[in-house]
């Protein structure tokens, strides 16, 4: 997946050699690391700002996908003549062929287009496909049976290479306590509220596409190799997008189809999947489960970690994930299998492979704590990495406890009467970030206007407004001089917006061009102030010496110099304004109704850093929206599969579950602001604070019922049984 | 499902029986549906008047103008609006009544527009997200999310907005378990609750529309 090979940044390598002009960041900044609101707030409350959905070309019609409703068929024959002869119907296409295998429920298999969506959809449901059904595996214990049918090419699982480090004999020989457990988490899918898809129009050979994507240039290189085209012949647009957390990173099937659709219709298209497509055919976060075997000493240090894990991606798709996650185990070996099942392709999904690896491994802390009666932030502490810049768990564990209140966590266990237990839980997580390639243009006009181009997009962190922020602050200007344009293929390239790389990608390329554009500028003042460039600054919408503000010219007079020569600058993404490797932790405090088995959570607190903030007001909103999608992993969200017949029983969302207004808990953010973090420049904030909230929320749950639970989702069901079972004298 | 409203009235828009539904609808016959291309008018020997399955006339109010369709029967309000009127800012996300991004207030009640036909709404009073904002600027409502940053992809946004101004019509100044109520029907996935919640009880008191 797109971004799965960057997130294990930022473990302390060297720094690497200043390369940017103009690095480092101003140690006082003016725009950046303030609130500042976002730019496109207004379109978007206003229901003005166009998304791919709202798209809507003069002529334009209507695809539909059809896909398989097995788990796993041979495709025996297309039949669209129905289809054809339908009314409204403008184009149809087989995208698979007779002979061919289907996968997955959902698997695409043929497409058509109608002047109308209503139409379209009736003429999909006039294909006539006739499949063979085949053996297919729906549950990771089917496929990994000894007389599983052989369903994929290769094998159903395939063994990864054992990581070992150590002497693991000796380090369970100096182990006090040992516990030996398994843990699991399941499947859940992005739920992106715009869903994938696109409107494709051709003008002769040139295509334009509008995608719901989080990667504008990668999408056009997409459908460049896609439909065999040269890649200038395509333009990518993306104003505006409905959320992708990692699972829209090119034109994917639909686009292509889209697009050919387009091709034979000789009309515009747009199609957009439905709510149940998009759970079955956009990716998904793989499952992860581990047979952990760990020990501790009489002093509470870890000594060793033994552990085998699996999970599924699907149909063919890997599903490796950290472990142990962050804890500093001397001796340790880990192996993984990916298993694979009849199931649409996991994507990389927001922090892809954290949140399992560290609930993974935060179960098992605090079991380990509890074997040697030690407090689990006492424990965490003294087992953590030691503190750097960018992995202050030792420095953040107990402040957070103390704001928190952690002082007032019963032991495991709550003892009071009546059937709502209470109880604390904490955990802690890690994030590479950084920045690499992005270039960026800056045009000066001799009207003193401001227009930044970069083609990057907006899916919803708030880039529009940090491309703005960081032209503001090196052009000393306010953020509303500054005309942000992106979404756009015609723009210089951008990376795809993942990994948390983008806004520590943009902002040095920003930097590096409005610099470049400030210093053209300054060459045209400083002879009518007779001094040199390198004698000025800007700020405060002026151009002046330094250390004179009296002597300048404001931003508009300095512009009007420029005469019929408008400024033109290029920069781009260099070493030295942006850096990787985030850390945080997160408590929290739950009740758990013992009756029931409803579990609410009633606060959260997380520390969490990010270097040198861009926007405080939107970098805060990212750590509220992952705490949130965690919170919804942890209690809500639970992709199922019928496991006779592979069917995926809550492919719509009302029973996908995720939270409402009524499920969020008090949420407080403390966003680090240090000199220390300042000075490491950027390094982005969309995945850390997802990774670990579900951890904290089921380790409150353990010392609220004195019962651990070792696996995700805490639906009630699955806490009575607990409860039932530790009645029974065991544990789940 | 959470109630889109505190007073569980019956819904207006129910007010054809189930079996008229999937008559006008086209589901329940789909060969009528896909083969008619033509608006047919049939008298059903007993009970309502069917209309469709072709193209019919369906005249709308919306945010204070009539806008004259052509559609057939079984277009929702949502897709009338996104798809014939060019009026995008309600969003189609789950399609099936849960997540509210397609919210409208219908005659002063909100209700899930993806969940409700075009063809039954004619005669009532529709207003979207898309007619909030006037020439003097946003709504107090959408001003308050602007400076909470209650959005972020801004995809659920419109039906929140909605939601929450019929809330403020109707309570003024609600108490949070109010907030909650009339909110519990709206899903965000980017997670701005919070926010959410920040702006709805720092709005500039808004007059009932």
């Amino acid at each position: 997946m797109a971004n799965r090979n960057r997130e294990q940044g930022g473990r302390g390598q060297a720094a690497p050699a200043v390369t940017s002009k103009y690095a480092p960041w101003p140690e006082k900044t003016s725009v950046m690391n303030t609130h500042v609101k976002r730019l496109d707030g207004p379109d978007k409350v206003a229901g003005r700002a166009k998304y791919s959905y709202d798209i809507n070309r003069p002529g334009m019609i209507y695809g539909k996908i059809v896909r398989s409703p097995y788990p796993h068929a041979r495709i025996v024959s297309i039949d669209t003549s129905a289809a054809e002869k339908a009314p409204g119907v403008k184009a149809t296409l087989s995208w698979k062929e007779a002979g061919a295998q289907v996968m997955y429920q959902g698997d695409p298999v043929a497409a058509v287009a109608a002047d109308t969506e209503e139409r379209a959809n009736d003429a999909a449901r006039l294909v006539r496909v006739r499949y063979e059904p085949l053996p297919h595996l729906t549950t990771v214990e089917q496929a990994m049976a000894a007389d599983a049918p052989a369903v994929f090419p290769g094998g159903n699982t395939k063994q990864a290479n054992t990581d070992e480090t150590g002497d693991l004999d000796a380090g369970f020989k100096a182990a006090a306590h040992v516990v030996e457990q398994t843990y699991s988490t399941h499947v859940i899918t992005h739920v992106c509220l715009e869903t994938h898809g696109c409107v494709c129009e051709w003008e002769g050979d040139k295509l334009t596409a509008w995608v719901s994507t989080q990667a504008v240039h990668g999408t056009k290189d997409g459908f460049a190799t896609g439909l065999k085209i040269p890649a200038s012949n395509v333009r990518v647009i993306t104003q505006y997008m409905g959320g992708g957390f990692g699972s829209k990173f090119g034109p994917d099937a639909q686009g292509l189809i889209c697009a050919k659709l387009a091709q034979q219709a000789k009309l515009p298209v747009k199609l957009m999947l439905d709510r149940k497509e998009e759970h079955l055919d956009t990716g998904n976060r793989p499952s992860a489960t581990a047979h952990i075997r760990a020990g501790v000493d009489a002093n509470g240090m870890l000594t060793a970690f033994d552990g085998q894990s699996w999970g599924t991606g699907g149909a063919g798709a890997g599903s490796n994930f950290p472990l142990p996650y962050i804890y500093q185990f001397p001796n340790r070996r880990r192996t993984h299998k990916d298993v694979y099942i009849n199931a649409g392709q996991q994507r990389a999904m927001r922090a892809p492979g954290h949140p399992q690896g560290c609930f993974l491994t935060e179960i098992l802390m605090d079991e380990l704590a509890d074997q040697v009666k030690m407090d689990p932030v006492a424990f965490r502490i003294q087992n953590a990495p030691p503190d750097r810049p960018n992995a202050k768990w030792r420095a953040y564990l107990p402040e957070a406890a103390r704001l928190f209140g952690w002082d007032k966590r019963h032991p495991t266990g709550d003892a009071s009467p009546g059937p709502v237990k209470t109880g604390f839980g904490c955990s802690v997580h890690q994030w590479g970030g950084g920045g690499r390639g992005t270039q960026a243009h800056v045009d000066i006009a001799n009207d003193g206007s401001v227009v930044v181009k970069c083609g990057t997009q907006d899916l919803g962190t708030g880039t529009r407004t940090v491309v703005a922020i960081v032209a503001a602050e090196t052009l000393g200007l306010p953020v509303s001089a500054v005309k942000p344009e992106i979404g756009d293929t015609q723009y210089p390239f951008s990376g795809g917006s993942g990994g948390s790389t983008q806004t520590a990608s943009v902002s040095p390329a920003i930097r590096n061009a409005a610099g470049a554009a400030l210093d053209q500028l300054f060459e045209k003042v400083a002879p009518t102030l007779g001094v040199q460039p390198a004698d000025l600054v800007a700020e405060n919408a002026r151009i002046h010496v330094k250390g004179n503000a009296s002597k300048g010219v404001s931003w508009k007079d300095a512009c009007k110099l420029l005469g019929t020569q408008p400024i033109s600058a290029d920069g781009k993404w260099e070493d030295g304004l942006s850096s990787t490797g985030t850390s945080g932790v997160q408590f929290t405090e739950v009740t758990v109704d013992i009756e029931t088995g409803i579990v609410r959570v009633k606060r959260i607190l997380t520390m969490q850093d990010c270097g040198l903030v861009v926007d405080r007001l939107t970098a805060e909103s990212q750590v509220y929206g992952g705490i949130v999608g965690s919170l919804n992993f942890a209690l809500y969200e639970d992709r199922i599969l019928d496991r006779n017949t592979g069917q995926m029983v809550n492919p719509n969302m009302e029973f996908y579950l995720l939270a409402g207004m009524s499920d969020i808990p008090q949420i407080d953010v403390h966003l680090v602001d240090s000199p220390e973090q300042r000075a490491r420049g950027v390094i982005g904030i969309g995945e850390p604070p997802t990774v670990s909230t579900s951890a904290a929320i089921a380790n409150a749950v353990r010392n609220a019922t004195g019962v651990t639970i070792r696996s995700l989702p805490l639906h009630p069901h699955r806490i009575l049984q607990a409860l039932e079972q530790q009645k029974a004298g065991g544990t789940l | 499902m959470p109630p889109k409203d505190e007073t569980p009235e019956k819904p207006e828009r129910f007010s054809v029986s189930r079996r008229d539904f999937l008559k006008t609808a086209g589901v329940g016959s789909l060969a009528t549906a896909v083969t008619a291309a033509t608006a047919v008018e049939v008298e059903a020997q007993a009970g309502p008047r069917v209309v469709g399955p072709g193209d019919v006339p369906v005249s709308l109010m919306v945010n204070g103008k009539k806008i004259d369709l052509k559609i057939e029967p079984r277009v929702t309000l949502l897709d009338a609006l996104r798809m014939r009127a060019d009026l995008t800012g309600n969003k189609r996300v789950c399609d099936r009544g849960t997540c509210g991004a397609c919210t409208m207030i219908i005659d002063g009640r909100t209700a899930y527009s993806c969940s409700t036909l075009a063809i039954e709404v004619q005669g009532k009073q529709i207003r979207t997200v898309d007619g909030l904002a006037t020439s003097a600027g946003l709504h107090p409502v959408q001003q308050a999310f602007c400076d909470k940053d209650a959005l972020m992809c801004g995809f659920c946004t419109p039906g929140f907005v909605v939601a929450s101004v019929a809330l403020l019509e109707k309570h003024p100044t609600p108490t949070p378990e109010q907030a909650h109520r009339l909110l519990d029907g709206n899903i965000c996935r980017c997670g701005t609750f919070t926010r959410i919640m920040e702006a709805v009880t720092t709005a500039k008191v808004v007059t009932r529309g």
